[in-house]
C-alpha cells in the first residue's frame, strides 16, 4: 500500500468514524417545556450515601436521598423524615428514641420503615462499606420497637450524633430494593425518598433527575419536573454555558468573575457562607518551636490583614469569624477577630525574644479545595514575612497536605511550621467534631487530635465534656467557654475566615430557594418561574 | 525466474512476518515495563487512604482500609497480584468511583478516540495545502502567512486557544456551544484547540518535505514531459513528501491520547485524560495503572502500524 494511499485512507477512515458518530445518533430532543439544567463544578463520586466520603458527594446524594434531621432555608435544624425525637437515659445510658413520619415512600414505592434505618445502621458502622463507620462507634445497638419506632442506644454519650451533619447520622435506605439489586445494582440506580428520582448518569458529564411524584413533603418541593445537572470544572466554559442559556443555573461564580456575572442581564447571583472555616495552624507540639510562645501566636495574629486578604485576593467572598461563625451552636459575638497591627506584631516577637525575627516553614495547600486559597496562602505568609517572620513556603497538592498535618504517622515530615487549614462540618457548623480532631491533645488509637498541635488538659476535659452534654444551652455554654480559651490563648489555630460560594442563574426562568445542606447545592425547592408544581403535571 | 520471483516473494514474506513478531515482541515488552513504572510511580506518590476516609478517622480505621485494600502488602505482592488480574482483564476496583477500573476507562476512551481523530483530521486538513503551497509559493505572501502561523500554532498553548475560542464562538458570537459533547458541533471547538500544535508542526513538515522533493531529478523530468503542474506537485510531489508527515501524524496521534486532558477540561469533554489526571490526584491507583496501560497499548499500535507502513 503505497503511502499516500494509506494517508488517504486514514483521513477518509477518520472523517467517516468521527462524522458516523453524528449521523447515527439521535436527533437532540428539543428541551423539555418542564426541565432546568445546571452546571456544577465538580462531581460526586459515588451514589451511595453511605459510601460518601467527602462534602463534594452530598452535591447529588442529597438530591436523592434524606435523613432523620436536618438545617433548613432559615438556618434552623428541623425534624425531617423524623417525626420526633428525644434523648432518654436508662441505667446510666443514653438512648435516642425515634419516631418516623409516617406515609414516607422510597421512589419505587416501598413505605419507609425502622427496618430501612436499621439496614442504613449497619451498613453504616462496618467499617468495609463506610468510610464514616467510626461516627458510629459510640451506639450499641439498634432497637426496632415497631415499624416507625426504634431505637439507638449509646456506649457513652455522644452528642455529635445529634449535632454533626447529617444530624441523627442515618440516611434512609431501602432495606428490600437494595437486598433485590445489591451494592452494584443500588450504586447504579439508587433508589431515595428526597425530592428527586434518579433517572441516569454519566460520569463526568451528567445526572439525570426527575421529581418524585409522591414526595412526602408537599410544602417544601421542587416545581419543575426534569433536572439534568452537567457537570463543567472549567469557570469560563460554565460562566459561558449560562450566559449562552446552554444552563439555566450554575454554582461557584469564580469571585474574580462575579462582577461580570452581575452585570450580565438577564442574570441572578446569590452568595452564601461555606461551612468550611479557614484557620493558620501553628507548631506547638515541638520543644523548640517559637509558636510555643504566646507571643508570637499572637504577633501571627496581628501581622496578617484578612479584612484585605478578602477584599483584595477574594474579591470581597468572604467572611471574618472568631472560633465559631455566626449561626453555630457556642457562636460569641464578643469575641472579636484580632486586628491588624504589624507594628504591635513586630513589638511581641522582640518582647519573645525573636528581636531579628526568626525563619520558619510556611506549608500552604495549592489544590483549589476552596477558591482562591493558594493565593490567599500565599498572602498570609507574605504579611508573616514582612514582620520578621520569614515564610519558607512550601506548597502541597491535597494528599500531602492531608499527610503533613495528621499525626501519629510516625513519618517524617512532621509539621513543623506554620500550616493553612480548615475545618468544617455541614449545614449546622457544628465545631465538637472539629474541635476533637485539631484542639483535642492527639491520643493515639483514641480518636482524639488527629490534627491536634494542642496539648492543654483544661480543653481536652471541656471537649470531652461537650461531647457528653445534651442540653443545648448547656453545652452551647461549654462551646463558648472553649472558643474564649482558644482564642486568647491562641491555641488551636488562628481563625481567618469563611468563604463564600456565589450562584447564579437566569432571572426569568428560574425560581430557587437554597437550603444549606450539600453546601447549598441542594435542589429541595427549585422551579420554572409560573409553573405549576410538579404533581400536577400530565404524567408522559 | 518464476522460481526465482517465487522464491523473492517467499522470503520478502518471511522476513516481514519476522519484522512483524520482533515488532509485537517489542511492543509488548514496552507495555509491561510501562505497568511497572506507573505502578511504582504511582505508589510513591502518596497513600490513597488519606483521600479516600474522612480527614477525622480514628488510625485503626486508617490501618484496617489499608488492609482490606491490600496496600499493607510488599510492591512486589501487590504488583504480581495486579498483573495476574489484568491479564484477565480485571484492573481492579476504583477507589475513587467504586466500580471496575476498565469498565470506567473504557466508558472515556471513545470520547478521547474521538476527540484525537478529529483534531487529527483537522490539523492534516490544514496542514498539508498550506505546506504544499508555502513550498510551492517558496517566499510569497502564503509562505510567510504559513510562518507566522506556524510560529503562533507553536507558541500558544492549547488551553489557552480553547479559552479564547470559548470566549468569542460561544459567549460573544454564540456561534457553537461552549461545552459537552453529543453532537457535532460540540466537537468543533475541542477538535480546533487540540489540533491547533499539530497543525504548525505538520506545515513545517510539509513545507520542508516538499521543497526537498521538488528539487529532485524525477520532478524536473516529469515537468521536462509536459506533466500538467498540479500534477507534478499534488502526485508526484506530495506523494513522497508525505513520508515524514506519516511519522509524525503517528507521534501527534499518541500525544493526543494522552494530553487531551486540559483540553477536556476546558470543553468538559468526558474523556479519558480528565479521568486519569483526576484519579492521579486522587491517588486511585486502578484507574491510573488501567488508563496509562491502555493508552500505551494504543501508543505502541500507533506507533507499529506508522513502522509497518514502510515496509
Amino acid at each position: 500500500m503505497s503511502r499516500r494511499t494509506l494517508i488517504l485512507a486514514f483521513v477518509v477512515g477518520a472523517a467517516a468514524i468521527v462524522v458516523s458518530r453524528y449521523l447515527w445518533l439521535p436527533a437532540n430532543d428539543k428541551a423539555a417545556t418542564d426541565s432546568l439544567t445546571l452546571a456544577f463544578a465538580g462531581e460526586a463520586t459515588d451514589m451511595d450515601p453511605t459510601k460518601s466520603a467527602a462534602g463534594i458527594d452530598y452535591y447529588f446524594i442529597s438530591q436523592i436521598f434524606e435523613g432523620l434531621v436536618r438545617v433548613d432555608a432559615d438556618g434552623k435544624f428541623i425534624n425531617w423524615l423524623a417525626e420526633s425525637w428525644e434523648v432518654l437515659e436508662e441505667d446510666g445510658k443514653t438512648i435516642i428514641d425515634v419516631r418516623i413520619r409516617p406515609n414516607v415512600k422510597f421512589h419505587n414505592g416501598d413505605p419507609l420503615t425502622a427496618h430501612d434505618f436499621e439496614f442504613a445502621f449497619q451498613r453504616q458502622r462496618d467499617p468495609k462499606i463506610s468510610r464514616w463507620s467510626h461516627n458510629q462507634a459510640m451506639v450499641e445497638r439498634f432497637e426496632i420497637i415497631d415499624d416507625l419506632h426504634f431505637r439507638l442506644h449509646f456506649n457513652e454519650p455522644d452528642v455529635t450524633y445529634v449535632s454533626d451533619y447529617p444530624v441523627l447520622r442515618l440516611w434512609a435506605i431501602p432495606k428490600h430494593y437494595f437486598q433485590q439489586v445489591g451494592d452494584d445494582g443500588f450504586a447504579r440506580a439508587p433508589v431515595g425518598t428526597g425530592p428527586w428520582k434518579f433517572v441516569s448518569r454519566k460520569v463526568n458529564e451528567s445526572l439525570q433527575l426527575e421529581a418524585f411524584a409522591d414526595y412526602w413533603n408537599q410544602e417544601h418541593r421542587p416545581h419543575v419536573k426534569h433536572l439534568t445537572i452537567k457537570v463543567i470544572p472549567e469557570d469560563l466554559t460554565r460562566i459561558g454555558a449560562l450566559k449562552t442559556g446552554a444552563v439555566d443555573w450554575i454554582d461557584a461564580v469564580p469571585p474574580a468573575m462575579i462582577q461580570d456575572v452581575r452585570r450580565t442581564p438577564g442574570i441572578t447571583t446569590a452568595s452564601y457562607v461555606s461551612p468550611n472555616n479557614m484557620f493558620l495552624q501553628f507548631n506547638t507540639h515541638m520543644p523548640n518551636s517559637p509558636f510555643n510562645d504566646l507571643r508570637v501566636r499572637q504577633a501571627v495574629a496581628h501581622a496578617i490583614d484578612v479584612d484585605a486578604i478578602i477584599k483584595n485576593v477574594l474579591f470581597g467572598q468572604g467572611e471574618r469569624y472568631t472560633q465559631i461563625g455566626s449561626g453555630g451552636s457556642g457562636h460569641d459575638p464578643t469575641l472579636l477577630p484580632y486586628e491588624y497591627d504589624p507594628d504591635k506584631a513586630r513589638a511581641l516577637l522582640r518582647e519573645a525574644g525573636y528581636p531579628n525575627g526568626f525563619d520558619t516553614p510556611c506549608y500552604n495547600l495549592t489544590t483549589p479545595r476552596e477558591v482562591n486559597i493558594k493565593e490567599v496562602g500565599e498572602a498570609m505568609f507574605a504579611y508573616l514575612t514582612a514582620v520578621g517572620i520569614r515564610c519558607k513556603v512550601v506548597g502541597l497538592e491535597y494528599q500531602a497536605w492531608l499527610n503533613i498535618g495528621r499525626r501519629g504517622r510516625n513519618a517524617p515530615p512532621e509539621m513543623d511550621g506554620v500550616v493553612s487549614w480548615m475545618w468544617g462540618h455541614g449545614a449546622g457548623n457544628d465545631p465538637g467534631v472539629a474541635w476533637t480532631g485539631h484542639v483535642h491533645s492527639f491520643q493515639p488509637g483514641a480518636g482524639f487530635g488527629s490534627y491536634s498541635y494542642t496539648d492543654d488538659p483544661l480543653l481536652d476535659e471541656l471537649i470531652k465534656a461537650q461531647r457528653r452534654t445534651f442540653d443545648p444551652e448547656e453545652r452551647a455554654a461549654l462551646l463558648k467557654r472553649i472558643a474564649r480559651i482558644k482564642h486568647e490563648q491562641l491555641l488551636g489555630g488562628l481563625p481567618t475566615y469563611r468563604p463564600y460560594v456565589t450562584f447564579a442563574w437566569r432571572t426569568d426562568k428560574v425560581e430557587f430557594k437554597p437550603w444549606p445542606d450539600a453546601f447549598w447545592r441542594s435542589m429541595q425547592e427549585i422551579g420554572i418561574k409560573s409553573s405549576e408544581p410538579a404533581s400536577a403535571q400530565t404524567t408522559e | 525466474m518464476a522460481g526465482a520471483i517465487k522464491l523473492s516473494i517467499e522470503s520478502f514474506d518471511h522476513e516481514y512476518l519476522m519484522y512483524l513478531i520482533k515488532r509485537i515482541l517489542q511492543g509488548l515488552l514496552s507495555i509491561v515495563g510501562a505497568s511497572i513504572v506507573i505502578f511504582v510511580i504511582s505508589r510513591l506518590s502518596g497513600d490513597p487512604i488519606a483521600m479516600l476516609l474522612p480527614v477525622e478517622a480514628p488510625p485503626s480505621l486508617i490501618e484496617q482500609t489499608r488492609r482490606d485494600m491490600g496496600l499493607d502488602r510488599s510492591y512486589f505482592e501487590q504488583y504480581v497480584i495486579f498483573a495476574r488480574h489484568a491479564i484477565g482483564g480485571d484492573f481492579g476496583q476504583s477507589y475513587r468511583w467504586q466500580m471496575p477500573a476498565l469498565e470506567l476507562v473504557m466508558q472515556r476512551l471513545p470520547a478521547t478516540i474521538e476527540l484525537a481523530l478529529a483534531a487529527l483530521l483537522f490539523s492534516v486538513v490544514i496542514a498539508v495545502p498550506f505546506g504544499v503551497l508555502s513550498a510551492v509559493r517558496r517566499g510569497s505572501w502564503i509562505d510567510r502567512f504559513g510562518n507566522v502561523f506556524a510560529m503562533l500554532g507553536q507558541a500558544m498553548p492549547g488551553f489557552w486557544v480553547g479559552l479564547l475560542l470559548v470566549y468569542f464562538f460561544a459567549i460573544q458570537l454564540n456561534w457553537l456551544p461552549a461545552f459537552g459533547r453529543g453532537t457535532f458541533a460540540q466537537l468543533i471547538m475541542p477538535a480546533i484547540a487540540l489540533g491547533w500544535y499539530p497543525v504548525a508542526a505538520q506545515t513545517r513538515v510539509v513545507r520542508s518535505a516538499m521543497l526537498d522533493v521538488l528539487d529532485r531529478d524525477y520532478i524536473r523530468v516529469a515537468r521536462a514531459l509536459g506533466v500538467p503542474e498540479n500534477v507534478v506537485i499534488w502526485k508526484y510531489g506530495l506523494r513522497n513528501a508525505l513520508v515524514p508527515l506519516i511519522t509524525i501524524m503517528g507521534v501527534y496521534f499518541a500525544s493526543m491520547l494522552s494530553g487531551a486532558f486540559i483540553i477536556e477540561v476546558v470543553f468538559a469533554w468526558p474523556g479519558l485524560g480528565r479521568t486519569v489526571v483526576e484519579a492521579v490526584f486522587a491517588r486511585d491507583f486502578p484507574v491510573v495503572q488501567a488508563g496509562v496501560l491502555i493508552t500505551s497499548i494504543l501508543f505502541v499500535t500507533s506507533n507499529l502500524l506508522v513502522d509497518l507502513s514502510y515496509h
